[in-house]
């Protein structure tokens, strides 16, 4: 490439489980939040970014284009423009590589990419026939019209219907995330126990990684809210538990297949909220501008595959990225497959048969930090170039199943900032 | 060619409307002076009785009608400010009186005689812009609306509603103002005037609804008493515009319309010759003056803009200000090296924003885009885009001096350099930097979104530049600045502190702490000196009296009862208790406060002994400080009271007050009391001089 992407520095929110301590932000002010940690810690001129790129599955209705509410909220002036770009649990991929794209063809050299998902507030709907009666509900004249149009309603028309259910069910194939994970799990002889004893390991090594992972978070201030309490700041990821065991793993029931499954709410992603933010521009733009980057995008691949088997979409990706980039898994100094289910990960290891396990999501994965779906793939791209600098590593895969059938990979280059 | 010093220019519109537009030549405001008043006179004594209506218009960008000259009613006496109150009323009335229909189409300021002319009117529409503002404010320059306004408004809104906007002199935004009554419509700028046409073709030919009077009597009986009860209590019968309106308002109310003009008329020219109305046209002045300070030499000093700032300490007042910024649209980065702190702080920015939506200053989404300006941040951070740095980190010379050293390393070189000290010294905060030039104090008062003041201190090598940019920053935030030298305690400090510590002796040597409070509220200071004791914190106002008594021990000393209080862990409100007792009820005098009275101690001074002692200390720290030049002008030193310590300001401010009673006068009580109770009573060398001289501290009235 002749002017490749550079990545300057980022940032993230901690990541939280559904319903606990970043529940009440929107997905707007999550992302906000961490654009302005990643100015303020940079120090960097909002005036010269040409455009935020945000990841976002679940966009609040009330936020349309996430990306420029953020970016407005986060004082880049009006003159930058925005897009929210959605490939499933890669947009946080996407946006990076889209402002790659932009770089490649003249259409901005400074970006803000991310990503921000609060799946805590994804709503609950009315159904569409619900949505009907209301309608004529308010339409209705004088009291005769209106008890009329009441008396249309029935039980049903008041269940809900979960959003964020519809959300993790794939219309094409019919399974949800889950279910693709139990065909998976099935095909490659994946048992329970393989799954658990991953699972562990997440956890295990995000506990570990604790204090690494604190140099990519900035703390989220969450105001008290109407019972007047005071708000408190959040600092941690809300995920690993340093307490898990094999048997309390053990113990959970299969969520996705009762009878036969072997997939449980422990060796799956958490449901999560968070946002990530990254500074990124052109190569050349960071010299003119005399800074000094932390990694290089050196090459991409998205790749489809069968929904059904959406899991397996990392294979074929990462098999892609080499044959564009001649860098494999073995080549690779760190590898980060995004861990949205056990199964699937090891499925994906299975299928490779290149990937050495000591350097496969090294600081724990989604089992147990969590996958806010749009923001995951920023997360990789971050806590990855963080590491390679720890290590002193070069390059890594960093890559992640996407729901409805696609595999996405990206190949890293760590530069001495 | 002559020179158009026509103040009113006329038009007719397409569909056959009279437009009439304000436009004052070479000002930016529009305001009745005796000129304008006369020409618009003219013009309705000529107007087309058979045109289509008539429509009232400004062509300043801000402001539809100020009010009344200012210069006129200060100067105008007697006979002349008859003339004037009648040559207004009379306009109006030819106003109201027109067959025609006539519309007030207002965008801008609507104060004073232009909210008169708008009440003249049969209709009133206006903008709902942030600039249009709508009110009688006639009571806080201490007379009331004479033009017809008292007569007018509650007409036609109701004695209750109408009370309340002219006791209160209340300035209301187009969507309040509507609520209440007093204008008909809401239209955009660039429609207003189609939206005026548009009533006049539809409805002007419409007679005017009327109130009933008998609802009228009764609510006004029902509205006297309660609005003279909240009156009395919040200005202790030294408002005598207050009482007057009431008056005016309710009598008018109930009489004719011709003979309520005349209780205006009465009411105004009374008011007008009293003390409390020069002195308040006065503040105003003050206020005027402190809008347009410049620093000397302001042409050679560019002040820089400032867009972001860096609040360095997240305590009470860190966090106060950087919400009081980021309300005014600033971005903010607020630090402090504990997380705790910036937590409590994020609270506490949180916690103004809210009052401030359920107060309805500001809408849920002002609040929200305030709080989005702000950015928290635990420990250091590059200061690249930052335009200025405002310490406000624990009281402690030592921990400011390393703060102040690493900002002048790291801070970009255009960075003013401020600190909101309230104690320390910025010439000795600046010794030893590598850039002390761009060093200044900026201090702001507790509670920052209350108190308008603030104090714009210029230490020994603080550049002229640098100053510049403070004062003009004071200003773009919508405080009050008054320049003030390097010195301890500044000036509103240094004055209030001999007062506040002669009050902690009083009630040492027996006094009880109702009777010297309600000593200093008579006197009309806000609050009594006690309590703003309890409010500061006694061990606050002991190291501040510490500070004071280090550098002028011939005056100064500590008063051993706070030490004595503070020890049995009576700190005032942050504690609970000290003077006052603090709770969810209203603070009441604290009984376990005798305890700790110096032995043998017994009341032997009444209150106005006590009043009196209270004021001369006052009057003779603030002529210190004239005298020291910590500041330049008995403006200054007025000015600084008033708004940073609540100083009475119907008396005009300490050196406006002094120069009523006279430098003799002043003299003779202090040299007074000096014998009854020591040197610290002693007059300065200023007042013996103008005693000598017969001088004044304000030459002219």
């Amino acid at each position: 490439m002749p002017d490749p992407l550079v990545i300057i520095d980022g940032i993230r929110t901690p990541f939280c489980k559904l319903g606990s301590d970043l529940a009440r932000l929107a997905a707007d002010e999550l992302g906000r939040v961490a654009v302005d940690a990643l100015l303020t810690r940079t120090g960097f001129d909002p005036g010269l970014v040409d455009e935020v790129i945000f990841g976002c599955v679940c966009q609040p209705v009330d936020a349309p284009n996430v990306a420029r509410v953020i970016a407005l909220r986060a004082g880049l002036p009006e003159h930058s423009t925005a897009a929210t770009v959605h490939r499933n649990c890669a947009s946080g991929f996407e946006a990076i590589t889209t402002a790659a794209e932009r770089v490649a063809s003249g259409h901005g050299t400074v970006f803000i990419v991310g990503g921000t998902e609060s799946m805590s507030q994804v709503p609950l709907l009315f159904p569409p026939e619900a949505a009907k009666k209301f309608a004529a509900l308010g339409r209705a004249r004088g009291l005769g019209a209106k008890l009329g149009a009441l008396g249309a309603f029935r039980p049903e028309d008041f269940k809900p219907r979960i959003a964020l259910k519809m959300g993790l069910t794939d219309p094409v194939s019919g399974l949800n995330m889950g279910e693709t994970a139990e065909v998976v799990a099935r095909e490659f002889g994946i048992g329970r126990e393989a799954q658990d004893v991953f699972a562990l390991e997440s956890h295990r090594r995000a506990t570990a990684a604790r204090s690494r992972l604190a140099e990519e978070i900035c703390p989220v201030y969450v105001t008290g809210g109407k019972a007047g309490k005071a708000g408190h700041a959040v600092t941690a990821d809300h995920g690993p538990r340093g307490d898990e065991t094999i048997e309390m793993l053990e113990r959970l029931k299969p969520v996705f297949d009762r009878n036969h499954g072997s997939v449980t709410a422990g060796n799956s992603s958490q449901i999560t909220d968070g946002a990530v933010a990254l500074l990124v521009m052109a190569e050349s733009r960071a010299a003119q501008l005399g800074l000094n980057p932390i990694g290089r995008l050196r090459a991409w691949a998205y790749t489809g595959c069968d929904p059904k088997r959406m899991g397996l979409g990392p294979v074929s990706a990462i098999r892609k990225l080499e044959e564009l980039s001649g860098v494999g898994p073995r080549e690779a100094d760190l590898i980060e497959i995004n861990e949205a289910f056990a199964a699937q990960v090891l499925a994906v290891t299975q299928c490779l048969g290149n990937v050495p396990m000591e350097r496969l999501n090294v600081n724990g994965g989604a089992i147990a930090l969590g996958h806010p779906v749009g923001a995951t793939g920023a997360r990789l791209t971050l806590t990855a170039l963080k590491e390679l600098g720890r290590r002193g590593g070069q390059r890594a895969i960093v890559s992640a199943c996407v729901g409805g059938g696609q595999g996405s990979a990206l190949l890293l280059e760590y530069l001495q900032p | 060619m002559k020179t158009n010093t026509e103040s009113i220019r006329t038009a007719v519109s397409g569909t056959g409307a009279l437009v009439w537009t304000f436009d004052r030549p070479e000002s930016a405001a529009n305001i009745f002076d005796e000129a304008t008043l006369l020409e618009l006179r003219e013009k309705l004594n000529g107007v087309d009785r058979y045109a289509h209506g008539l429509v009232f218009m400004s062509a300043k960008p801000a402001i539809f009608i100020a009010g009344a000259d200012i210069k006129a009613l200060e100067s105008l006496r007697g006979d002349a400010l008859q003339r004037f109150i009648e040559l207004g009323q009379e306009v109006f009335n030819a106003i109201a009186a027109l067959e025609m229909p006539t519309v007030a189409a207002i965008h801008g300021a609507c104060m004073g005689g232009g909210c008169e002319l708008a009440l003249a009117c049969r209709r009133r529409i206006a903008t709902p812009d942030r600039v249009t503002k709508i009110g009688l404010p006639e009571t806080q320059l201490g007379i009331l609306p004479a033009w017809g306004g008292s007569t007018r408004l509650p007409r036609l809104i109701g004695v209750p509603k109408a009370l309340d906007i002219i006791l209160g002199g209340k300035t209301l935004g187009a969507k309040s103002a509507l609520r209440k009554g007093m204008i008909d419509d809401i239209a955009p700028k660039e429609l207003l005037l189609e939206a005026a046409e548009e009533w006049i073709g539809a409805h002007g030919r419409e007679p005017v609804k009327g109130r009933r009077t008998t609802f009228d009597r009764v609510e006004t009986a029902i509205a006297k008493p309660i609005a003279r009860r909240q009156m009395m209590e919040k200005s202790r019968g030294h408002y005598p515009a207050l009482e007057k309106a009431l008056e005016v308002v309710t009598r008018g109310a109930l009489a004719s319309v011709e003979e309520s003009l005349i209780l205006e008329r009465e009411a105004v020219l009374e008011l007008a010759a009293t003390p409390e109305c020069r002195n308040l046209i006065g503040v105003f002045q003050l206020t005027e003056r402190a809008k347009k300070l410049r620093v000397p030499d302001a042409e050679t000093h560019k002040a820089a803009t400032i867009s972001r700032v860096a609040v360095i300490g997240a305590g009470v007042m860190g966090a106060a200000i950087a919400q009081w910024l980021s309300a005014r649209g600033l971005r903010v980065l607020m630090r402090d090296i504990d997380a705790d702190r910036v937590e409590a702080g994020m609270n506490r920015i949180a916690g103004l924003y809210a009052n401030a939506v359920k107060g309805r200053i500001m809408s849920a989404t002002e609040a929200r885009d305030g709080m989005d300006r702000v950015s928290p941040v635990v420990g250091e951070t590059p200061l690249e885009m930052v335009d200025m740095v405002i310490e406000a980190a624990v009281e402690k010379m030592e921990l400011k001096k390393d703060i102040f050293a690493r900002l002048d390393a790291v801070a970009p070189g255009r960075a003013l350099l401020a600190t909101n000290t309230s104690a320390l010294s910025i010439t000795e905060l600046a010794a030893g930097l590598n850039m002390p030039a761009r060093v200044a104090g900026i201090h702001f008062f507790n509670p920052v979104h209350r108190m308008p003041l603030v104090e714009v201190i210029s230490g020994e090598r603080t550049s002229g530049e640098a100053t510049a940019t403070a004062l003009r920053f004071a200003q773009k935030i919508g405080k009050m600045p008054v320049l003030v030298r390097d010195s301890p305690g500044f000036l509103v400090n240094r004055i209030l502190l001999p007062y506040m510590v002669e009050a902690g002796e009083l009630f040492a040597n027996g006094a009880s702490i109702e009777e010297v409070d309600a000593a200093m509220l008579d006197f009309g200071m806000p609050m009594g000196p006690l309590r703003l004791i309890d409010e500061v914190g006694l061990d606050v106002a002991e190291d501040v009296a510490a500070t004071l008594a280090a550098a002028f021990p011939g005056h100064m000393h500590v008063p051993e009862v706070l030490g004595r209080m503070k020890r049995a862990g009576l700190l005032g409100k942050k504690s609970g208790s000290g003077f006052y007792t603090h709770g969810k009820r209203k603070a009441a005098p604290n009984p376990g406060a005798a305890a700790h009275r110096n032995p043998g101690a017994a009341p032997t001074l009444d209150r106005t002994t006590m009043q009196r002692r209270m004021a001369l200390l006052m009057i003779n720290e603030a002529a210190r400080c004239l005298e020291e030049n910590v500041v330049g002008a008995p403006e200054d030193v007025d000015f600084g009271m008033i708004m940073g310590a609540g100083f009475a300001p119907f008396r005009g401010g300490p050196l406006r007050y002094a120069d009523t009673l006279g430098a003799a006068a002043i003299v003779e009580g202090l040299r007074m009391e000096e014998e009854r109770s020591g040197a610290h009573f002693a007059p300065c060398a200023l007042l013996l001089e103008m005693t000598k001289n017969e001088r004044r501290f304000y030459a002219n009235r």
